[in-house]
């Protein structure tokens, strides 16, 4: 999931209220909740409180039976259909306090590195983080097992993410959404077809160009327009990249490193060619048919956000049950058919067909094998090198 | 009757020091312990797991060094940034303020309320609401182009212009506030006297207007100068990778790389700079007192 540059506040949403360009859609969304929380009343405002029901929640984990009491989940802006936490709370007597303070990875975890590694609680029961961090807090030993018994429908991720290299059978962490890295561009400021990196320097473009801030994201499909893979990344090879980057930021070609905070530059114009989610440029393709997403010809990312449980958390049980619920088909086509992401569990063209059938079609949220083929994910780096790597690619985006 | 003038006198010596020693504790706390803990980090060289670093102080100079060399571009950027931003703010906030505190009459307050009537406004949407103003496509740019006064890169947003523009947008009723409240104070009979001593406009200006709002200009540019300093909210949202300040430096070696010693060498020099700035601006315009 795209990293944003600050955490207390979603920018994005923000940035709709002064540039009304992109928001129509959203908007009617926000006010679609809004409906039907007045609509659900008690127990959906409930929700939205901040409920401190620690002593209550307290016990539970250790209870036998079915979960009971409140779960506090953490997760990205704009990363949940209307009306699913809802649903959720009505079908197991949870109370959920859901929480949308998830903006950044490296950020959540310069916040909470303190509290966990005292095991403090860090006031949610499940986070959301992108699977590099969870593997970065998996080897602090810092996530609890997800049990079999409490998430069976686990059968149904994908098998491709299930037999991870980073978590093989995914004790740990269990993916939330899956989505490509790439390029999109506003083909009303290109003019032309974008389909390789090289484009990305077209002197045409100039002072036009955005790449994402995030390391393994904004580098990853650079390494490997240079013949280098992000599956067996090396210091050298990521210097070389960076050193490119470099090259065209000192040229003045690059104008921003952005979170996602690049969709509004992009739809308003601004950005010609951006590093781009999928899963964004379909939300904004709806209000601006233009913008359009395409891997580079030497290749993309995947990248996967999971869902896991802090050991700290204080509802063990709750927590399953909501990944165990997440997992169900059609329960999970309502997600992907607001986070237009791709889905992590296998065979989900008839439920999605079932929402909308323009969603399976989608090459977007259901990719041709052509597409899949030039997708690879980042190795599971050790600190050092998430460390080293950070700090090489910081030296160019921070200065 | 000798005891009870006494008490009273004692009370009245420990008054002041009872008034001020809830600021003191205040700033005990929030700024003179971190000013230690950061100065002692600026100093420490990091060690141990990559995400669990102990700091060991040992006096290691080598992060000063580190953040003159590597980001000497960000420190220079900064101080001409916010000294432009500073200046723009005196030439557009003085006329306003003298106005105000002279011509405005009745309608004093009201304008005073309309000038601050914005800052109601979360400084964070009025810096993305000139995204929107100054956008490539939009109606300031064209106008601008029309006339042939667009900066070299064709554009107004991400360059230095936008950055200390917003930088001088939402730093100026800092400058706004002080000059009035310093112009407001001056005697109107000393503005009477100098032209009864047949002095020009320019010369009362310059002789008995301009001296007495010192205080004011002091305070108004340093109310200005050092917050535009450690600003990195404009650099980033109407800025480009052409433009960041030390604030961003610092914000990404604290929050992302996780170099706690560079992050807060970065800060002890960004604090110098200002300190050594303003003790010099203060020395030269010699004022003693602020507003």
């Amino acid at each position: 999931m795209p990293s944003k540059d600050f955490d207390a506040i979603d920018l994005r949403q923000f940035s709709r209220l002064a540039a009304n360009r992109t928001s129509r859609r959203r908007f009617i969304g926000g006010g679609a909740a809004a409906a039907a929380a007045l609509a659900m009343g008690g127990s959906f405002l409930a929700a939205c409180s901040k409920s401190d029901n620690k002593s209550a929640t307290g016990t539970t984990a250790t209870q036998e039976g079915p979960a009971t009491g409140t779960l506090r989940i953490s997760n990205w802006p704009l990363y949940m259909a209307d009306g699913f936490v809802a649903e959720f709370q009505k079908a197991s007597g949870l109370t959920v306090d859901y929480k949308e303070d998830f903006n950044d990875n490296e950020q959540w975890f310069a916040k909470v590195k303190e509290p966990l590694s005292r095991k403090q609680d860090i006031g949610a029961d499940l986070v959301v983080p992108t699977q590099f961090m969870a593997a970065r807090i998996n080897r602090l030993g810092w996530l609890n097992e997800i049990s079999d018994s409490g998430v069976p429908n686990r059968k149904n991720l994908r098998p491709d993410l299930l037999n991870s290299q980073v978590d093989p059978g995914r004790k740990k962490t269990a993916p939330y959404m899956t989505g490509m890295v790439g390029l999109a561009y506003n083909k009303a400021a290109t003019k032309r077809d974008i389909a390789t990196i090289d484009d990305l320097w077209d002197p045409a473009f100039k002072g036009r160009v955005s790449l994402l801030s995030d390391t393994q994201d904004g580098l990853g499909m650079i390494m490997q327009s240079q013949g280098n893979s992000p599956e067996k990344p090396t210091t050298e090879a990521v210097q070389k990249a960076v050193d490119l980057v470099k090259e065209q930021k000192d040229k003045g070609q690059i104008r921003r490193f952005t979170g996602n905070d690049y969709a509004d530059d992009l739809a308003a114009g601004n950005i010609a060619v951006a590093q781009a989610y999928s899963g964004d440029v379909v939300q904004l393709q709806a209000d601006n048919p233009d913008l359009k997403f395409v891997i580079p010809e030497s290749g993309g990312d995947w990248f996967i956000d999971t869902m896991v449980i802090p050991y700290t958390t204080q509802n063990q049980k709750a927590a399953e049950a909501w990944i165990n619920y997440v997992y169900d088909r059609p329960n999970y086509a309502k997600l992907v058919a607001f986070t237009q992401y791709v889905p992590v569990l296998s065979d989900m063209a008839d439920e999605l067909n079932k929402i909308d059938p323009k969603l399976a079609a989608n090459p977007l949220i259901n990719p041709p094998q052509a597409s899949i083929d030039k997708l690879k994910s980042w190795a599971d780096l050790t600190d050092e090198q998430t460390q080293e790597f950070n700090g090489l690619y910081a030296a160019v985006t921070g200065g | 009757m000798a005891g009870v003038a006494s008490s009273s006198r004692q009370r009245s010596k420990i008054a002041p020091y009872l008034m001020i020693l809830p600021a003191l504790v205040y700033l005990g706390i929030f700024f003179v312990v971190p000013f230690f803990s950061l100065a002692r980090t600026s100093l420490s060289s990091m060690g141990g797991s990559v995400y669990l670093p102990t700091l060991t102080f040992n006096w290691d100079f080598s992060n000063y060094l580190d953040a003159f060399s590597h980001y000497q571009d960000q420190i220079i950027r900064t101080f001409t940034y916010a000294l432009v931003a500073t200046l723009l703010c005196l030439l557009l906030a003085f006329p306003l303020a003298y106005v105000i505190a002279f011509k405005a009459g009745r309608y004093k307050n009201l304008i005073l309320g309309l000038v601050i009537l914005p800052f109601f406004v979360t400084f964070l949407i009025r810096t993305i609401a000139w995204k929107t103003i100054l956008a490539d496509d939009g109606w300031v740019v064209s106008a601008l182009g029309a006339v042939g006064l667009l900066p070299s890169e064709g554009r107004l947003l991400s360059t230095s212009w936008a950055v200390i523009g917003g930088l001088t947008y939402n730093w100026i009723i800092f400058m706004i506030l002080p000059l009035y409240v310093s112009l407001e104070k001056i005697d109107p009979r000393l503005i009477e006297a100098s032209k009864d001593l047949y002095s020009s406009n320019r010369r009362s200006f310059t002789k008995v207007i301009l001296p007495l709002s010192m205080p004011g200009v002091l305070a108004g540019s340093l109310l200005v100068f050092i917050p535009a300093s450690g600003d990195f909210i404009n650099a980033d949202y109407l800025g480009s990778t052409q433009t960041t300040m030390i604030g961003n430096v610092i914000q990404k070696q604290f929050l992302v790389v996780k170099d706690y010693p560079a992050a807060a060498a970065l800060s002890m020099v960004l604090m110098a700079i200002i300190l050594v700035g303003v003790l010099l601006y203060t020395r030269a315009l010699g004022t003693e007192d602020l507003v």
